[in-house]
């Protein structure tokens, strides 16, 4: 096998801070995440304890995003102390296994708050159109 | 339970099963066939009840040299020289018995079950999520050791509602993360398009249909039901039967026949292929389906004495006292049937006058015999 | 002295007064006689003095030392060349007519006369390339069907049926040529003495054939003895299913060891080049055969024949060891197919313990087949190899992906790219 794969290694250090993180593997123009639990003060190019599931961040041709989770290690590697970043976190809170993540709500809000003054600025613009005309 | 969707080059029923929903026509060239799904009372207690298994795997007439034939499909690209072993009669023995439980597992029939019915189950709705994403979000459960069918495959909506998918979704999402060998994601081209499925169907290539269908579909999918009920009523038309004896799907076929009361077709080829003993075991299984014989508890009664001969592939040129016995019960029990509840009298009863005929000759000749040869 | 009596003429076809009026050359001529000797002048060289064939021998020889050393062979030879070849008499350089040698004497009713023709320039040019056409080594030109094993040479090339004995044709049957040899034989009045050994091998392709050896003065003459002689002894050989023998087996003759297996069908003959001419002879089409020892070809042969006759039936396996054959066949998904039974089967506490009952082992003789340990190829160790094989992993699916893009949008493509379009070459304008 002349790459470590990319499931993880398995060996890690008792004691030492592990994460659960996402770590790009597509390539270019094209993302995928491994959602995999590592040392927290390794790269995300060295290899991995173990993989703990998948993101496709490319809506797929039914417009959706394929997320995959392994609940079992994920509730294992928590159960060991694990710290879990902030994008793994909003996707275990949309998938219902953890409560939401906050980012998600102010993102959500953002983009609503967007669209609002888009479509604000749209109906100006054409009640402007409208007026000359 | 919708009725027999037979139409014999009926268009006029035809057209009123078009108005219907959820069933609608499929046209072949010479043939219209409608396509039915068990959607009503569930078919899978029967089916699965030890006495209907046993009937349909006799009706099956299991043919070694045919269930044991050179596949095209098969994973050995290139043939293998043949192995030798010496055995001795107890050993050859315990290699007959794990043939024939390798021929149960080649055999073993696709289920006949209910179609299944939507998963409509919300989990949560959390309307400060609206606007997160335009995408819908997926989320597996990929831990090991869960099969298919217990697998927690949840969507995120992009209204912020958290409900478990559908079965198409779960279908598609087992497939991507768990791929069953020879289903693909996408539906074959076969399936998709009537025009090939039909010439497919034209070409007899029964087997090849039913196969792809187990292996692309669940059986309890609409479209495995509509699938399957063209293929086998399309077997019915042409009365070729033989295609699918010693093949898994010849079960499910006799119990589709027999479930939607249509099975006079196939009693008159078991008549004039002379299987009088098969005849009886489907009044038996029509009995147990539906009770509405009135040769029904003789035939039942017959299928104890039946089952413990053995399977006739090939004619038999000499006959027992216990065979003539048997047969000529037999004979009586299908006689009752035509004159009572076929609906192809005439036909099935030249048929059985024919094999009386020929059936007379040969016991004639089987005494003859034994008498020459001095009753011992 | 030729040129002297040409003078001679000139003086004698000038009138008679111009001699006269010419006194002084006249006493030139005198003063000329006067120095005549009798000495012979010289005309005869190298090239007239020998015969043509010493001279032919001059170049063409090597010296014994020479041709111990193996020269004046293969294609730098020099050959006899026949100069004679393509002359005709009466016709030379100068094109001319001669009445009664190169031309009838009358034509018609006119009388011939002798009178030069027009010169033709092609005439030299032909005679040269007729006698380059002798100088060089030409090879017997084979289509490769009828080739043998090895350019023109005989071993492997097939020579017809064999003679019909006694009104009994060899219909069907086809004979080829497994060794032709010339022996040398030193006698006492002869001296070292040539004779040809054939052996042949002749069979009908279904299960008749039989070898051959014939010894002759003379190449055909060897072969024809072999091959009506491989015809009178011709043995039946059973064949497994049509093209294969019934089981391994282990042969010897002499030196040389054989290890034939049975193999299935479609793999075809992957064994020596004479096993492989007689399986074909007989209709065997599947087999492999292992050499070891020596590989005299004869007892290959011997070695080969003896190990079919040798072989046994199933039905007479099963009577040896008084136990049910059964076969298994992968592509039946390993069916027990009972293919022979004896007339009483033993039981298992029958049965010795020692005895051997696996099949193979049981055939071969308890021989076992040395099969060599499989190195890594020379490349796999280097370091090389390991760069290669990280640099090439992502690309590992690419190519199944292509094929599948292909198949679902009719080109490279994706469903992004409707969203995201690529410019695309050559479109532009």
């Amino acid at each position: 096998m002349p790459l470590p794969p990319a499931s993880g290694t398995g060996r890690y250090f008792v004691k030492a801070a592990k994460s659960i993180r996402l770590i790009r593997q597509g390539c270019t123009n094209r993302p995928f995440y491994h959602i995999s639990v590592t040392h927290r003060r390794r790269l995300n190019s060295q290899a991995v304890i173990e993989q703990l599931g998948s993101y496709d961040p490319m809506p797929n041709t039914n417009n959706e995003k394929l997320v995959a989770l392994n609940l079992e290690r994920i509730k294992f590697w928590l159960g060991q102390g694990a710290h879990v970043t902030n994008p793994v976190g909003e996707l275990l809170g949309l998938a219902g296994f953890f409560p939401i993540h906050p980012r998600s709500y102010m993102t959500a809000w953002r983009n609503r708050r967007t669209e609002r003054e888009n479509q604000a600025k749209a109906e100006k613009s054409t009640e402007s159109t409208t007026t000359e005309v | 339970m919708s009725l027999l969707k037979l139409v014999q080059n009926n268009t006029k029923s035809a057209f009123f099963r078009c108005n219907e929903p959820k069933i609608f026509l499929i046209s072949s060239r010479k043939l219209s066939i409608v396509p039915s799904i068990y959607d009503g009372e569930d078919p899978a207690p029967k089916f699965f009840s030890s006495g209907i298994q046993i009937l349909l795997k006799r009706l099956t007439r299991p043919d070694f040299a045919k269930v044991f034939r050179k596949r095209n499909n098969s994973n050995i690209s290139v043939l293998r020289t043949p192995k030798y072993k010496f055995v001795t009669d107890e050993e050859l023995r315990m290699e007959k018995l794990k043939a024939d439980k390798s021929a149960d597992r080649l055999l073993q029939m696709p289920p006949v079950v209910k179609v299944h019915k939507p998963i409509d189950d919300v989990l949560s709705i959390d309307p400060a999520l609206i606007g997160y994403d335009s995408a819908k979000y997926l989320f597996t459960d990929i831990s090991f050791g869960v099969d298919n069918e217990h697998r927690t495959i949840i969507e995120r909506d992009p209204d912020g509602t958290l409900r478990s998918c559908d079965h198409a979704e779960r279908k598609r999402l087992n497939q991507i993360y768990f791929p069953m060998q020879g289903r693909k994601i996408r539906e074959p081209l076969i399936f998709q398009d009537e025009e090939k499925f039909h010439s497919l169907l034209d070409r007899l290539q029964y087997e090849y249909v039913l196969d792809r269908a187990c292996v692309q579909y669940e059986p309890d999918e609409p479209t495995y039901h509509k699938l399957t009920s063209i293929t086998y009523q399309h077997i019915d038309l042409k009365s070729m039967y033989d295609l699918l004896r010693s093949t898994r799907h010849f079960g499910p076929l006799a119990f589709y026949l027999t479930w939607h009361k249509s099975v006079d077709n196939l009693m008159l080829e078991l008549l004039q292929s002379a299987d009088v003993r098969e005849a009886v075991l489907l009044l038996a299984l029509r009995q147990a389906l539906h009770g509405d014989l009135s040769s029904g508890e003789e035939s039942s009664a017959l299928v104890s004495q039946i089952l413990p001969t053995p399977v006739q592939l090939t004619k038999k040129e000499q006959l027992s006292e216990e065979d003539i016995q048997l047969d000529t019960k037999c004979i009586e029990c299908v006689d009752k049937y035509i004159n009572t509840n076929s609906a192809m009298k005439s036909q099935q009863g030249l048929a059985l006058q024919g094999f009386r005929e020929h059936y007379q000759q040969l016991v004639e000749l089987s005494r003859g015999l034994k008498k020459a040869h001095g009753a011992a | 002295m030729a040129s002297k009596l040409l003078a001679l003429r000139s003086l004698i076809s000038k009138p008679l007064n111009l001699i006269v009026n010419q006194t002084p050359q006249k006493l030139d001529f005198v003063y000329n006689l006067k120095s005549f000797s009798t000495t012979s002048v010289s005309n005869i060289n190298f090239f007239n003095k020998l015969p043509a064939e010493k001279l032919w021998k001059s170049v063409t020889s090597v010296s014994n030392a020479g041709a111990k050393k193996g020269r004046g062979k293969g294609a730098g030879r020099i050959r006899i060349r026949d100069l004679n070849r393509g002359q005709i008499i009466g016709v030379g350089k100068v094109n001319m007519l001669w009445p009664g040698l190169s031309a009838p004497v009358i034509r018609g009713r006119e009388l011939l006369k002798q009178q030069r023709l027009p010169d033709d320039p092609e005439r030299m040019e032909k005679l040269i390339k007729l006698r380059d056409s002798m100088t060089k080594f030409r090879r017997l030109k084979l289509s490769p069907i009828e080739r043998g094993w090895s350019g023109s040479r005989m071993p492997g090339r097939s020579i017809g049926p064999p003679d019909p004995v006694v009104d009994e044709e060899f219909t069907g049957f086809d004979t080829k040529v497994l060794q032709l040899r010339s022996l040398l034989i030193m006698k006492g009045t002869l001296g070292r003495t040539r004779n040809y050994q054939a052996m042949v091998v002749t069979g009908n392709g279904q299960g008749l054939a039989g070898f051959g050896i014939g010894k002759a003065k003379e190449a055909p003459a060897a072969l024809r003895k072999a091959k009506n002689r491989a015809g009178k002894k011709l043995m039946n050989f059973e064949i497994y299913d049509g093209h294969t023998i019934f089981h391994d087996f282990f042969t010897a003759f002499g030196k040389t060891k054989l290890y034939v297996q049975k193999k299935n069908k479609g793999y075809g003959l992957s064994c020596h080049r004479a096993i492989k001419e007689i399986c074909q002879a007989i209709g065997i089409k599947d087999l492999r055969a292992k050499l070891e020892g020596s590989n005299n070809l004869q007892h290959i042969v011997k070695a080969f024949f003896i190990g079919l006759l040798q072989q046994r039936t199933h039905q007479q396996l099963a009577e040896e060891k008084k136990l049910h054959l059964v076969e298994y066949k992968a592509e039946n998904q390993n069916y027990p197919t009972v293919v022979a039974s004896p007339e009483y089967v033993r039981t298992k506490e029958e049965i010795p313990k020692d005895e051997t009952l696996d099949f193979i082992q049981y055939v071969m003789n308890d021989r076992v087949i040395l099969r060599r340990k499989k190195f890594p190829r020379f490349f796999q160790t280097m370091p090389h190899y390991e760069i290669y094989l990280k640099k090439y992993e992502k690309y590992r699916n690419h190519e199944k992906i292509r094929l599948n893009l292909k198949a679902e949008y009719g080109e490279i493509k994706s469903f992004l790219n409707d969203k995201y379009p690529e410019p695309k070459e050559g479109k532009e304008e």
